[in-house]
């Protein structure tokens, strides 16, 4: 167990150490903030009720589809999960404690966006704080698995930065939080639901549990993915 | 001699190409041991499959004891630190950082560098001390030397002799035939899925002789004499240049490296 904590807390470090992650997972999301929040709140007075949830859903998606899956492609597609193998460790150690600590890099994120939105924008603070980051939580989790399968999947880098934009630019401009959904055609409205940003961002907004299913759903196929390409992985 | 490693009709197949047709060999405790062939050989794969990474489709592999595997490069994440990696391999064997291990290696300055930012030479060492950790009776080395400076093959050759003094089993992997030559007590010579040639140096060269090339340079001109005798051809060349009264200024001999015997082997010729 100490073995697993003490890999858990070092993957957290190279993160910070990485500055891919730290830009996806800090840089961007707080500069598009930083831009988008006073623009949104300039042509859209109302949208500082929902600032912090869709500032959030940006950095998260962000995080977990741009800068979580060439991580994993990094280890498992080269020879570091020999590293695993050659010590006894089983090949999820790596997928993990990658997720465990980018689950905390990115709710870093989220509180900071939570603090920041009030005191720059004048943004309203959600009425039940519990109940946020509890919603927040489970958002980030089914992204990451989402972001998981992609970087499980995937071996080639450059491919695999191609695969995530398919997934991030959809989750960002068909969610719902750069403009209300009821404005896209019907068939974007519906690929929109495909993507856990839409789901997420209803369920941080309103806490309803039908917005809280298909979240689960996501997030148990995605497992199942990750779960059939390690052992896949493993026969290779 | 009891084995550290025993292997049994080995077999592996990727798809319908067969890598390994029924590998027969043992390592013997304590010895250190090289498994030589040419790219696509089957060396990689057989090594993999005794090391646990790999699976095999039939016959059998015995490991009597616990295995430290040194990896190539490219096989620790990028911004991790030389103490942080032996740290982490510390705890997944069950076992205390050494940090001496460090120091051992003439790694210890590095502590506080990234793995990105080692060298070659830097980055072999760190591999062998993670290979350390856990005191394992058999060492599996790939390629130990690729890459290094005279310095680093000199010094991480005294490590792996110093290794051997200690009881330890060394398996090495390596394309360098000087590095088998000077340091493995024994041999196997992988070609076509199996294994062409098992054993000592010695008997190496007593299957496949030994030849020789002298080059003696004169005042006037530089002359090569071929010959498998050294011993009578020197001295009839000696002889000889004495009596013609020609004045010998430098006189080099190259023996038959196992280079030359592994190229046969490994192209078939010695079957």
């Amino acid at each position: 167990m100490s073995a697993f904590f003490y890999g858990v807390s070092l993957q957290w470090k190279l993160d910070i150490r990485s500055k891919s992650l730290l830009i996806t997972c800090y840089l961007v999301p707080l500069l598009f903030f930083a831009i988008m929040g006073g623009i949104f709140t300039s042509i859209m007075p109302d949208s500082k009720n929902t600032l912090i949830q869709s500032m959030t859903v940006m950095g998260v998606s962000m995080g977990a589809l741009i800068g979580l899956p060439p991580s994993l492609a990094e280890t498992y597609g080269r020879d570091i999960k020999k590293m695993y193998q050659s010590n006894g460790v089983p090949l999820y150690f790596g997928l993990v404690s990658m997720v465990l600590s980018a689950f905390v890099h990115l709710f870093l994120m989220s509180v900071l966006l939570f603090l920041a939105a009030p005191l720059f924008f004048d943004a309203n603070v959600p009425e039940n704080i519990p109940l946020y980051f509890g919603s927040l939580a489970v958002f980030i989790v089914v992204s990451l698995s989402l972001g998981s399968v992609l970087g499980l999947a995937c071996k080639n880098q450059a491919k695999l930065t191609m695969i995530s934009q398919i997934f991030f630019l959809p989750s960002i401009m068909l969610s719902g939080i750069m403009f209300p959904v009821d404005f896209l055609p019907k068939v974007l409205e519906i690929a929109g639901k495909i993507f856990p940003a839409s789901w997420g961002y209803l369920f941080m907004v309103d806490y309803q549990f039908e917005n809280l299913w298909p979240l689960l759903w996501i997030f148990l196929t995605a497992i199942l993915i990750c779960v059939f390409l390690i052992k896949k992985m493993k026969t290779e | 001699m009891k084995a550290a490693i025993q292997i049994q009709h080995l077999r592996k197949s990727y798809g319908n190409h067969t890598v390994l047709k029924g590998l027969d060999f043992q390592v013997i405790k304590g010895e250190i041991f090289a498994l030589l062939g040419v790219n696509g050989a089957g060396k990689t794969t057989a090594l993999e499959c005794i090391e646990g990474l790999r699976e095999y489709d039939s016959g059998s592999i015995i490991v009597n004891g616990k295995m430290g595997i040194q990896m190539q490069s490219a096989s620790l994440p990028a911004h991790i630190r030389p103490m942080e990696a032996i740290k982490l391999f510390a705890k997944w064997n069950q076992t205390k950082a050494d940090p001496s291990m460090l120091v051992a290696l003439g790694i210890d300055e590095l502590a506080k560098k990234q793995y990105i930012q080692l060298s070659t030479g830097q980055k072999r060492r760190l591999h062998l001390a993670l290979a350390l950790i856990g005191n394992p009776d058999i060492i599996f080395l790939d390629e130990p030397t690729a890459g290094l400076d005279v310095e680093g093959r000199v010094s991480l050759h005294a490590q792996i002799r110093q290794l051997k003094a200690q009881g330890k089993t060394i398996v090495l992997a390596s394309h360098d035939m000087a590095e088998v030559e000077s340091l493995c007590d024994r041999i196997g010579i992988l070609h076509d899925g199996i294994i062409a040639f098992l054993g000592t140096m010695e008997e190496l060269t007593a299957k496949v002789g030994r030849h020789y090339t002298i080059c003696i340079k004169t005042e006037q001109k530089e002359e090569y004499f071929e010959s498998d005798d050294i011993g009578n051809t020197l001295l009839k060349l000696l002889e000889t240049y004495k009596r013609k009264h020609i004045g010998i200024r430098d006189l080099r001999i190259d023996r038959g490296t196992l280079e030359q015997h592994f190229l046969k082997f490994a192209k078939g010729e010695r079957e």
